[in-house]
């Protein structure tokens, strides 16, 4: 415990300096934006912004892009309150009582009490973070290449069995998405391997273009289908909660600090779980449940600081064990490994200043956080007057900006636009898309681990049975498909295309 | 709706018979173990599997829909024109900017590109028009390029 003290305080020094500190108000402030447009989701916008980072150190880069990962959190409560459109999937059970809570003139508190919410639990979650990351990943270092392919393929199945309403569907896509993580210079061998004799694809498919085109692109397209909405003028009075509101929030944001950073542990479970299962929680556990859905702030305080928690809770299985939870941090895990980093437990034993600089400054992003988003909040309000026909066009842009930097390469446009109508087109079909990501980003570690466990056994497939960690894994991402199969997830949490 | 999914299972049972024609033209094992072929047709066996699975499905739900319900009630896949404008707008605009943009440069092409799409869009005000073509072709430009160092091609004419 006194060594991760130790690595903590150094990488408060390391994320204090005036440098990281500005990356992390970037970030921040470019996170919240991200959340407050509706459009263009936290995963998009986090890969758009990558391009951004190549020329910063990879602390800064680390930084300033996980800030704008766990500011969308906190932005996408502004659109839900006061316009009624959730800014980011998470935020879809806040329009429910947040903008029934605006309609009655109380939208200050409603945001009030879901910016302090998002901070006690972004603060709290990772103060979990610090105590659990040294513990989970020497445990992780334990860990040979048969029991880290049996962790992502549990990360895999986790996503497959949560997202969208056909498993079937789920785990099409999840092959698809490792089948096309395979297409360049086989690592091993050298032998180029689907690339039909073009050089651009002897490095394979970037996952920023694809990223980009399937949830920028197609989001801009899907949005195009309908008439834009009317310019909405927003009416925003006092942030303050009545002490009769605090009274109430306040079990139910400890409980979503809870219930939030525990599910962010769980590899595959999506920020939508958290919140729509912290307001079940509040309706079950409240003496009034009747009065749900007609602007209750329990039921904006506890689903928001479980969002918040998530967000801070789900870095746990990224760094520990190189497992991303969802899409968006699909895509940071992607932006380590374009920094030369490999998320896991060797992270933690070959660069610590690095990992604990960017655990200090997940402290330091959610002050910053608070910051913006209480007095500034006013600001948000007034972007959301910009006609959406101008943010489509500066979203547009920035994903040609973003996707040609990579590599100065038209190439990489082409497959953002085919990703960008194959996106919509899946869209369209209620194809989940999370389920592709994932395999696209995994899909190299998992190959790399099933061949090297081969190697190691001569061949054998009995290695994955005969390790019992790794058959005891195996076991529970059987179970966890049986259950899928059962249906056993509600309808409702059923969301595609939710990070 | 259904329709589009069969599509869809369609081309997903297309996609994996070529890649596992593909990887079984690639070495599957070798000295050292599993080959490049390997892990790809694995996957593309699985994912063939699953489509076919998921053909049968959809058709016995067709078939059960037909024997209860009588003919399903044809779903909107389409948009509407307006929709399509737009959209197909966003789609040439964007091919014929990522065509433009080596020979054109960013500058000249980012101007031509936002000024067309916001027509396509639907927005009428010029003066709007030109500010924000301007400020996100050239503003954005002189950003990116020189105080982010992030590079953006150059044209013919220098733009």
């Amino acid at each position: 415990m006194f060594d991760t003290l130790n690595y903590l305080l150094a990488g408060f020094a390391a994320a204090a300096t005036p440098t990281n500190l500005l990356f992390a108000l970037i970030g921040c402030f470019l996170g919240t934006l991200i959340g407050v447009l509706p459009g263009i989701g936290p995963a998009a916008g986090t890969a758009i912004l990558i391009p951004l980072t190549f020329q910063l150190d990879a602390t800064g880069a680390i930084i300033m892009l996980a800030a704008i990962y766990y500011g969308a959190m906190y932005g996408g409560t502004i659109t839900s309150v006061l316009i009624n459109v959730p800014g980011e999937a998470a935020s879809v059970i806040t329009c429910i009582e947040g903008h029934a809570m605006a309609k009655k003139g109380r939208a200050g508190a409603a945001l009030g009490i879901a910016a302090i919410g998002s901070f006690i639990g972004g603060v709290v979650a990772t103060v979990l973070l610090v105590v659990v990351a040294t513990p989970l990943s020497k445990l992780a270092l334990s860990f040979g290449p048969p029991e880290f392919f049996a962790l992502m393929v549990v990360g895999l199945v986790l996503v497959t069995s949560l997202a969208g309403e056909s498993l079937l569907a789920g785990i099409l896509m999840t092959v698809t998405g490792l089948l096309i993580s395979l297409i360049g210079l086989d690592p091993v061998r050298g032998a180029p391997r689907f690339t039909f004799g073009m050089p651009e694809l002897y490095d394979g498919l970037n996952f920023i273009p694809v990223v980009m085109g399937l949830f920028g692109i197609g989001e801009i397209l899907a949005t195009a289908e309908k008439p834009y909405r009317e310019v909405i003028r927003t009416n925003l009075k006092g942030l303050i909660p009545s002490r009769d509101e605090w009274r109430r929030s306040m079990g139910a944001i400890w409980r979503g600090t809870g219930l939030g950073f525990f599910l962010g542990l769980i590899p595959g479970v999506g920020a939508i779980i958290p919140t729509f299962m912290s307001y079940i929680l509040e309706k079950r556990l409240s003496k009034h449940p009747e009065q749900f859905g007609t602007g209750v702030i329990e039921g904006v305080a506890g689903p928001e600081t479980a969002n918040n928690s998530y967000a801070n809770g789900a870095m746990v299985p990224l760094l520990t064990l190189g497992i991303p939870s969802s899409p968006t941090i699909a895509v940071l895990m992607g932006a380590f490994i374009i920094n030369g980093l490999t998320p896991g437990p060797l992270l933690f034993q070959e660069r610590p200043e690095l990992v604990w600089a960017v655990i200090a400054s997940f402290f330091i992003g959610n002050v910053l956080l608070l910051i913006l988003n209480l007095p500034l909040v006013g600001l948000w309000a007034k972007i959301l007057e910009i006609p959406y026909q101008y943010i489509c066009a500066g979203t547009l842009l920035f994903c040609i900006i973003g996707a040609y930097s990579i590599n100065q390469s038209i190439f990489d446009l082409w497959v953002m636009l085919g990703c960008g109508i194959i996106g919509y087109l899946l869209r369209k079909l209620n194809f989940p898309l999370a389920p592709l990501v994932l395999g696209l980003i995994l899909g190299p570690q998992i190959e790399k681990s099933m061949r090297t466990s081969l190697e190691m056994s001569a061949g054998d497939f009995s290695i994955f049975i005969t390790r019992p960690l790794c058959a005891s894994l195996l076991a529970l991402a059987v179970a966890i498909l049986a259950f899928a199969a059962l249906h056993f997830a509600p309808k409702e949490i059923r969301d595609p295309n939710a990070d | 709706m259904r329709r589009g999914w069969l599509a869809a299972a369609g081309a997903f049972l297309a996609l994996f018979a070529g890649t596992i024609y593909l990887s079984l033209k690639l070495p599957l094992l070798d000295a050292l173990g599993p080959g490049p072929g390997f892990f790809p047709l694995i996957l593309a066996l699985l994912g063939a599997a699953l489509a076919v699975a998921l053909i049968v499905e959809l058709v016995r739900e067709s078939q059960g829909a037909a024997d209860t319900h009588g003919a399903e009630v044809a779903e909107p896949f389409m948009p509407d024109g307006a929709a399509l404008f737009r959209m197909g707008g966003i789609a040439v605009l964007l091919l014929a900017a990522f065509s433009a943009l080596d020979p054109l440069g960013y500058r000249l092409t980012a101007l031509l590109f936002i000024t067309l799409l916001l027509l396509v869009l639907g927005v009428r005000n010029v003066l709007a028009i030109a500010v924000v073509a301007l400020a996100l072709s050239f503003g954005v430009f002189h950003s990116f390029y020189y105080w982010l160092k992030v590079p953006l091609p150059i044209g013919g004419f220098g733009l």
